[in-house]
């Protein structure tokens, strides 16, 4: 799949809604709904223009230990503040299905990894990557390393940046990567 | 084992003559008394062991056979030949496969091999996929085959003299329908079929073995009791068996991987049984399981798993290596030796009574209902896999059902007073084994080919895929808590989250338990081997043998982990990475940009790819490269920090003051011994590091550490010295340091020279000895003419422990070795161009980086310019 438009946001209208199961929809809307229940109307006929401020997602209890939690929540999120629709939350959910191509999964992959959303992974947004999986863990010259040689190794036209192309060969090189990039429901 | 084959009688062509009755015993005493009977059962263990594996040299030695034809194969047909002489010469069938020996001692080892080298993230990975072939599976091909061999047999085809029910059938069914973790491994170690299908395959027939002993257990009672006894209860209680074996052994497996990670974490003092640990508790572990008559095997595989990650961070590089080594020892003999005698017992015939239809009808169904179990699951597992299973994979997937040694011992077990149709079955197994492993192992190579299934990639952690795996496992996980889904990343999170908070830090030492930075681990690893490609680019070749000096092994040992320890602790900035010798250098000179560009140009291209395959018998070659990589990754570390701290003077580690301390007391105490001197202060420091630092340092580190030590011991005298103690330009001692101030682009051949120096200390003690007592002579007769003073074969070891010499005398006494220096120098110069070879200056360039063996290359080469240095400093 090539993509027209780089902006997730118009990317995102193309895309069909996966999760068609009612059942599999109406867990995932009881479960946004509890979230914040004091915001979400129960009617949703109008399309009332509801969405949930991150601060709400990013204090879950259960994400407290998770380093991406924000990125998550900015890449899925149609303004790319945090702040989340239910198409967002559902979009989130359909691109981790089974169902969703590679491309897509690898698109947003690539998106989530992009923290300052210039359409490439430069030094910098390697760099928070590693930092927020090792927990500051290292020190700051062996995280600087560590981004050099991924650049290095990922990077075919040598821009000293991965671009979606140099993220999706890595990926189709490696052939059951994106295998785990799925929620099993 | 011992009992069970000294219960038998010898006899045959294995026997030697020897077991004819001594001399009558005469009435005194006796000078020599033939015992055979005393070591005959071990002597025929031995004797059986050594036949087996002559064979496999044999088989290995033509190229082309062993291409084609599995090894199992081989041994079976071996194992029928020695049967059948071993028939013809004792009249009567010897030395068979007992199932006790084969569950007790044969076993054990194979199961536990796999389950300490199975890839866990892998296996885990695939978990559902497994147990649902292993446990629907094994059950539906149990009662389909059971059932349809009884249909046979109620349809009048089977000879009438096959005296079975429904009972017995199913009871056959259960042992023959179970893919055989032996005969799966042998098989499809060579056919090299992608990782997803090989643990599919391989992890179905291990994780079997709790529903064929039990279908086999509860059959067995069944039978026994006779079809008027059976309640419904009994049923009920077969399933309830189920759980229990199958979670009871898992539980038991459990245990004793906490208790075996308990153990290792302790071992520090004691690390030379470290591996019998590994080894014992695992088959504890197997003893304890089959004593209260759980699934043996699953505790040995649950036992292997998990308790890996925590022993390998536990033990040594040493025992790692022993460990894997005795391990695929053991488990690849079993495995020969179970092969083998699957062939000596089949010509037993005394055993076996032979009914076409039931044989026939046997190899058919257990084939057709294991192609449609198959297919049947793959389509609802289908369903849940991102990337499904095809067609082709389903057609290795059932045809990669081997049976083997387990279904053979069950069916002996047998009782043939219970069981009518003992013999009919025996044959049949087997026929089947036999069909399975030698027709479907030879074909199945051809087959997997021909359909171009996917093979093995030699996946290899590259960077990236470390980096994103643990990205997406992380970002998996954050998307399951926002749903609230609990689905395998919620449960994995949360495992990691427990086993980093509380696990790893009860069962790994604390030393450890800090490295446990996979990405930092892997960026490492490829390091190494881009250094090492480096090397191999360079035209200089490292070999292995060459780099196998004695005292060479403990610097082999040094574990990568370690090596990031010490970084970190040092607290500097002192990186392994080649590239900071690149990021230091570029502010450098042109020569030194020259140089950066070799480097550059060689170090990356050539990259090797980190295999993490399994395999039993051969393990892989990358464990060599590795050591090699590591001795060449110690050369780069030591140079490397030699040259920062003689370039900055930095001092930035705690230790390395503290060494310098020590160092320095050492030298003060015996300023005059300086022979010894390095020795003693390697031998100390090192026994003060160890006891008295927190962190544990493992044992074989010691040298390794202590070649540090006296690197730094001597810059840390170089430096100081050459700064006070030669203002003036008449007083030239050959240290780095002012070498290096006076012609700076130099610099690498000052570190090569200390370098060198030390290391020579470290591996040719005798050399240095002599060559300590040459430059004494030298010191004390100056006029003492060159060239005599020692024979021409020590002269290449002798230069660099000489450069080493006036060196650290000249802090000591400064104006002694100001004068004694010229001429042993020029002794030395006259001695290095005579031997010297022809060196370009690309390969002058290189040689800082090569390692220790090139000596003899780069002491001559290195001669000259310490000779430039000393001229230009006396002109």
């Amino acid at each position: 799949m090539r993509w027209k438009s780089k902006t997730p946001c118009s990317q995102k209208s193309e895309e069909p809604i996966q999760p068609t199961s009612l059942s599999l929809f109406l867990r995932l809307f009881y479960r946004y709904r509890d979230l914040a229940p004091q915001l979400v109307p129960l009617d949703y006929s109008d399309n009332p223009a509801v969405t949930l401020p991150y601060e709400l997602i990013g204090s879950m209890p259960e994400l407290k230990d998770n380093p991406f939690r924000q990125r998550i929540a900015e890449v899925f999120s149609e303004h790319g503040d945090g702040n989340m629709t239910l198409d967002d939350f559902l979009d989130m959910f359909s691109v981790l299905s089974e169902m969703a191509p590679r491309d897509l999964k690898a698109y947003y992959a690539f998106k989530i990894y992009d923290f300052n959303n210039d359409d490439y992974i430069c030094k910098s947004d390697l760099e928070k990557t590693v930092n927020k999986l090792t927990r500051n863990e290292l020190t700051p010259e062996e995280v600087s390393l560590v981004c050099e040689k991924v650049i290095y190794e990922a990077d075919v036209d040598n821009d000293g940046k991965l671009s979606l192309a140099d993220f999706q060969r890595m990926i189709i090189r490696a052939p059951d990567f994106l295998s785990t990039f799925h929620i099993r429901i | 084992m011992v009992p069970v084959m000294s219960s038998r009688d010898i006899g045959g062509a294995m026997q030697p003559p020897a077991a004819s009755p001594g001399p009558a015993a005469p009435a005194g005493a006796e000078l020599l008394r033939w015992q055979w009977r005393e070591v005959q059962a071990p002597c025929l263990v031995a004797a059986w062991i050594l036949v087996a594996s002559l064979a496999k040299i044999v088989f290995h030695l033509s190229r082309k056979v062993t291409s084609v034809v599995p090894e199992s194969c081989l041994l079976i047909l071996l194992g029928l030949g020695l049967g059948g002489i071993v028939l013809a010469v004792a009249k009567k069938a010897e030395y068979q496969l007992e199932p006790n020996m084969f569950f007790l001692f044969l076993l054990p080892p194979i199961v536990l091999d796999s389950g300490y080298f199975m890839p866990s993230r892998l296996f885990f990975d695939n978990i559902g996929a497994i147990l649902t072939y292993a446990v629907v599976g094994t059950l539906w091909n149990s009662f389909a085959t059971g059932t349809a061999l009884w249909g046979l047999h109620r349809a009048g085809l089977m000879d009438p003299g096959v005296e079975a029910g429904l009972m017995d059938f199913l009871l056959f069914g259960s042992l023959i329908s179970a893919v055989d973790p032996v005969a799966v491994l042998a098989v499809f170690e060579e056919v090299h079929v992608n990782e997803t299908l090989f643990i599919i395959v391989f992890g179905e027939s291990l994780l079997n073995d709790a529903v064929t002993v039990v279908l086999y257990k509860v059959f067995n009672s069944f039978v026994e009791l006779g079809p008027a006894h059976i309640h419904a209860t009994d049923y009920m209680k077969g399933v309830a068996s189920f759980f229990l074996v199958s979670l009871g052994g898992t539980a038991v497996g459990l245990l004793f991987a906490f208790l075996l990670a308990l153990i290792t974490r302790f071992t520090k003092r004691v690390r030379i049984i470290e591996p019998l640990f590994v080894f014992l508790l695992a088959y504890v572990a197997y003893l304890a399981a089959e004593m209260v008559s759980l699934s043996a095997i699953l505790a040995v595989t649950f036992c292997g798993i998990c308790c890996k990650k925590y022993v390998e961070a536990n033990i040594s590089q040493k025992s790692r290596t022993t460990v894997k080594y005795t391990m695929k020892t053991l488990a690849s003999s079993s495995e020969t030796i179970i092969f083998m005698f699957l062939g000596i017992s089949a010509v037993d015939t005394s055993k076996w009574t032979w009914d076409t239809a039931l044989v026939l009808g046997t190899l058919f169904f257990i084939l057709l209902f294991r192609a449609v179990g198959v297919v049947l699951q793959t389509f609802v597992l289908n369903r849940f896999r991102l990337i499904p299973l095809d067609r082709i994979d389903q057609v290795v997937m059932s045809y990669g059902g081997l049976r083997g040694a387990v279904a053979f011992a069950l069916v002996i077990l047998l009782d043939r007073e219970k069981v009518k149709a003992k013999d009919y079955f025996v044959a049949t197994t087997i026929v089947v084994v036999f069909f399975t492993v030698i027709v479907q192992g030879l074909t199945i190579k051809p087959l997997v080919t021909w359909l171009k299934v996917k093979r093995s990639d030699h996946h290899k952690p590259t960077l990236n895929e470390e980096l994103h795996e643990h990205a997406f496992d992380h970002i998996l996980a954050a998307v399951e808590d926002i749903v609230g889904h609990h689905g395998y990343h919620y449960w994995r999170d949360k495992w990691e989250q427990f086993d980093k908070k509380y696990l790893s830090q009860l069962l790994m030492r604390k030393s450890a338990y800090r490295l446990r930075d996979e990405i930092w681990d892997v960026y490492y690893k490829l390091n190494i081997r881009d250094a090492i490609s480096f090397v191999d680019q360079g035209g200089h070749v490292l070999s292995a043998a060459k780099l196998a000096l004695p005292s060479m092994p403990s610097r082999t040992s040094m574990s990568e982990s370690s090596v990031t320890n010490l970084l970190r602790e040092s607290g500097s900035g002192a990186c392994l990475d080649l590239q900071v010798i690149d990021t230091v250098r570029s502010r450098r000179d042109k020569e030194d940009a020259a140089m950066h560009h070799v480097l550059r140009g060689s170090l990356y291209k050539p990259r090797r790819r980190y295999k993490a395959s399994y395999s039993r018998h051969f393990i892989s070659p990358d464990k060599q490269e590795r050591q090699d990589k590591e001795i060449f990754r110690q050369n780069m570390k030591r140079r490397l920090e030699t040259f920062k701290s003689t370039k900055h003077n930095v001092c930035s580690s705690k230790s390395k003051a503290r060494l310098k301390e020590k160092g320095r007391k050492k030298y003060q105490t015996n300023p005059l011994h300086l022979p010894a001197a390095p020795v003693l202060v390697m031998v100390s420091s090192e026994e003060e590091e160890s006891d008295s630092s927190e962190t544990e340092k493992e044992d074989d580190e010691g040298i390794v550490f202590v070649a540090r030590a006296t690197d730094e011991v001597l810059q840390g005298k170089t430096t100081p010295g050459s700064l006070d103690v030669c203002p003036s330009p008449c007083i030239i001692p050959p240290s780095p340091t002012l070498a290096e101030k006076e012609l700076p682009w130099k610099g690498d051949q000052a570190d090569l020279a200390v370098y060198v120096s030390s290391e020579t200390t470290k591996i040719v003690p005798v050399d240095m000895q002599k060559a300590w007592n040459q430059s004494i002579s030298s010191l004390e007769s100056i006029a003492s003419p060159p060239g005599i003073e020692s024979g021409p074969q020590h002269r290449r070891f002798a230069c660099p422990v000489l450069e080493e010499q006036p060196q650290s005398a000249s802090q000591v006494m400064p104006e002694q070795s100001s004068c004694f220096q010229f001429p042993s120098h020029i002794s030395k110069s006259g001695r290095s161009q005579s031997d010297s070879s022809p060196d370009g200056p690309e390969q002058q360039e290189l040689q800082p980086l090569m390692a220790t063996e090139e000596q003899g290359r780069m002491a001559p080469t290195a001669e000259p310019r310490w000779l430039m240095f000393n001229r230009a400093g006396h002109l």
